[in-house]
């Protein structure tokens, strides 16, 4: 973070240093936007400048690690920026940020206290390393109340009223939620078609309906000849397979009595169906289209299908 | 439409003597008239019987009955670990002059006129009199004594006692193959059947029983030509035809007609079996049947109602499910007739 520092309260600090570190160490400033109008919890800026011989640099093992100095101060950030400067030096910038929590009841001066930073130059000759000491700085707190209040006959008085919190507009989130919700709805409602869970339970295929239909294309059914022969009996596989898909088996004539038991809804139409059965049998296995016809004729057929899926539907 | 041509009375006629036969056999078995009329079939097909069941069910009743209403020669063997197929052959024993006499065995007596070959507990038997009785079955003749012997009105019935495993020998498939039905007997259900079979003294004394019926209601010689005027007689449509070999397929081969059973990995199911000679006996008995029922053309129930019995015993399934059979081979034979479409 790049701090605003106000110059003209800054603390410099120029220090002597002892003669063989004053060839590494070139000079050491503290600078800090203010030295007072601090309160209980708020953070302090210190930015310190070390100017130093070119190819020193920090060993960063030895910079003030964040976290509690004192039990009124906590170290809250480090950062280290380093540039180099004309004159062939190098400046070393360490931006601090400290939290006081310290609860003065009078304007006081606080002491934060100083640190020592390693710097290194590493050549082919060896390593070379220095220390530069910062000082400790000062700082002035402020109380947040003071010492002797008015007196006030209720002692919740003596709290400042809460200040006002601007009214959040709630709109956004309502239709955000309502959004959400209706989502979470329609996907649940596909999840549950794809599962066939209950309102998606899949509606019994209606087989008499589907072979009408089939029956209904085959017209030529209703004339003469070999071609109307052949109409009829695909006529009577149509009805076949939908008495086979209403069962889910194969059903033969002998079946017919277990088939209307267990699906009593066609039970008005057993005679048709008998009748049906035995044309089927004739047309099928006694190779007698002809006498089929006249037992159950291609409109009788057509009639007894109708009938059917009428039932079919009523179940 | 229930009519035979006119030229075919006296296939009329021996549907009766068959009806005949049926009412005679059921006076000594009773709630058993599905097997009567299974052991019908077989008689006018004529294929030979293997008869299972429980212990006590009167699978020998129902065997001896048949036979005495069937008339001819009858003889029956015990099958016993230690017989030997010249058992069945010949008869060695010591005469009253103290001179060793080999005589001809009780397949050989009564050859000409053999009717039914009556082989009791056959799975006790091993498999050398297995294999003479192959023959027997298959080619109706025996070489012996320096000459063949033809047995042109054998039928042979055999039963298998299910319950015990000790001792006994498996049947060969080849052997399973060979008889024409395998007829499962339980015992009858109806309570009224029962209370009947334990409380009623007639049917306590087998003897009796059997001895009781009329002897000979069909005539036994005659019945080959029968059998044969029946198989030629009775027509199949290309609709009949079809159906059967879609559902001979969808017996082989299971997953492919879409037939799904619950546990059963339906790939690996069907080792074989179902042979050519199986499926031609199914429309044998299956003609049989149409005649009994007075039509002269099949319909796919005549296929459905022998289906079981005719085909069952010849599926041979995979080891792991071989010892389940009894369960999955119906199962299979059932989910094939709900698959394959008749018409």
């Amino acid at each position: 973070m790049r701090l605003r520092l106000d110059f003209r309260l800054c603390l410099a600090l120029a220090v002597l240093l002892p003669a063989a570190a004053a060839a590494q160490v070139r000079a050491i400033e503290v600078r800090s936007p203010r030295a007072f109008g601090y309160f209980l919890g708020d953070l302090v800026q210190a930015q310190v400048d070390l100017v130093v011989d070119a190819g020193f640099s920090v060993q960063p093992a030895s910079l003030p690690q964040p976290g509690p100095l004192a039990y009124w101060l906590d170290l809250r950030r480090v950062a280290l920026n380093e540039t180099a400067l004309a004159d062939g030096g190098r400046r070393i910038r360490l931006n601090l940020t400290y939290q006081n929590f310290y609860a003065a009841l009078d304007a006081r001066p606080l002491e934060i206290p100083g640190f020592a930073v390693t710097l290194a130059n590493e050549t082919a000759q060896g390593l070379t390393t220095a220390q530069a000491v910062v000082p400790g700085w000062s700082f002035t707190i402020s109380p947040l109340r003071e010492v002797q209040p008015t007196r006030q006959d209720d002692p919740a008085d003596y709290m400042r009223p809460d200040g006002a919190s601007g009214a959040i507009d709630a709109r956004p989130m309502l239709l955000a939620s309502g959004g959400f919700a209706a989502a979470t709805l329609a996907t649940l409602a596909i999840l549950a078609r794809d599962r066939a869970w209950p309102p998606f339970r899949p509606r019994r295929v209606r087989s008499f309906a589907v072979a009408r239909r089939k029956l209904r294309r085959l017209k030529a059914g209703v004339g003469t000849g070999a071609a109307a022969d052949a109409a009829y009996r695909d006529g009577l596989l149509a009805l076949h397979r939908g008495i086979d898909t209403t069962d889910g088996r194969r059903v033969l004539a002998d079946d017919l009595s277990a088939f209307l038991a267990r699906h009593p809804a066609l039970a008005p139409q057993a005679a048709r169906l008998e009748a049906f059965f035995a044309a089927s049998r004739l047309a099928f296995f006694g190779r007698d289209t002809a006498g089929a016809r006249t037992l159950v004729s291609f409109a009788a057929l057509d009639d007894t299908l109708c009938r059917l899926a009428a039932d079919e539907r009523r179940a | 439409m229930n009519t035979l041509r006119t030229g075919d009375a006296m296939l009329t006629d021996w549907r009766d003597s068959a009806a005949r036969f049926e009412a005679e056999v059921g006076r000594a078995v009773i709630g058993q008239a599905r097997a009567v009329r299974l052991i019908t079939i077989a008689i006018f097909a004529r294929g030979h019987v293997l008869l299972e069941g429980d212990v006590g069910v009167g699978k020998t009743t129902l065997l001896r009955a048949a036979a005495r209403a069937l008339g001819g020669a009858y003889e029956r063997v015990e099958g016993t670990v230690d017989m030997m197929p010249s058992d069945l052959i010949y008869h060695t024993y010591l005469a009253d002059d103290g001179r060793p006499r080999v005589e001809p065995g009780p397949v050989l007596r009564r050859s000409d006129d053999l009717s039914i070959f009556f082989f009791n507990e056959i799975n006790r038997a091993r498999p050398q009199v297995h294999a003479l009785l192959l023959r027997l079955m298959a080619e109706g003749s025996v070489r012996a004594f320096e000459r063949d012997y033809r047995f042109p009105h054998l039928q042979v019935f055999a039963d298998r006692n299910r319950v015990e495993r000790e001792e006994t020998f498996e049947l060969p498939a080849a052997a399973r193959d060979r008889f024409f039905m395998e007829i499962g007997l339980e015992a009858p259900r109806e309570a009224s059947v029962r209370r009947d079979l334990v409380f009623e003294p007639r049917f306590h004394d087998t003897d009796a029983l059997v001895s009781g019926l009329a002897e000979g209601v069909l005539d036994h010689a005659a019945i080959g030509g029968v059998a044969r005027a029946i198989q030629h007689g009775i027509q199949a449509s290309p609709e009949i035809e079809a159906y059967v070999v879609a559902l001979w397929e969808a017996l082989v081969r299971p997953a492919e007609a879409g037939i799904r059973l619950p546990g059963l990995d339906m790939d690996a199911l069907v080792q074989g079996g179902a042979s050519p000679r199986g499926v031609a006996f199914l429309v044998r008995a299956a003609r049989v049947r149409a005649w009994l029922e007075g039509r002269d053309w099949l319909v796919p129930e005549d296929i459905r109602d022998v289906f079981q019995p005719v085909m069952a015993h010849r599926v041979f399934l995979e080891p792991v499910y071989e010892m389940r059979r009894e369960i999955i081979v119906p199962a299979l034979c059932r989910a094939v007739f709900e698959t394959v479409a008749a018409p």
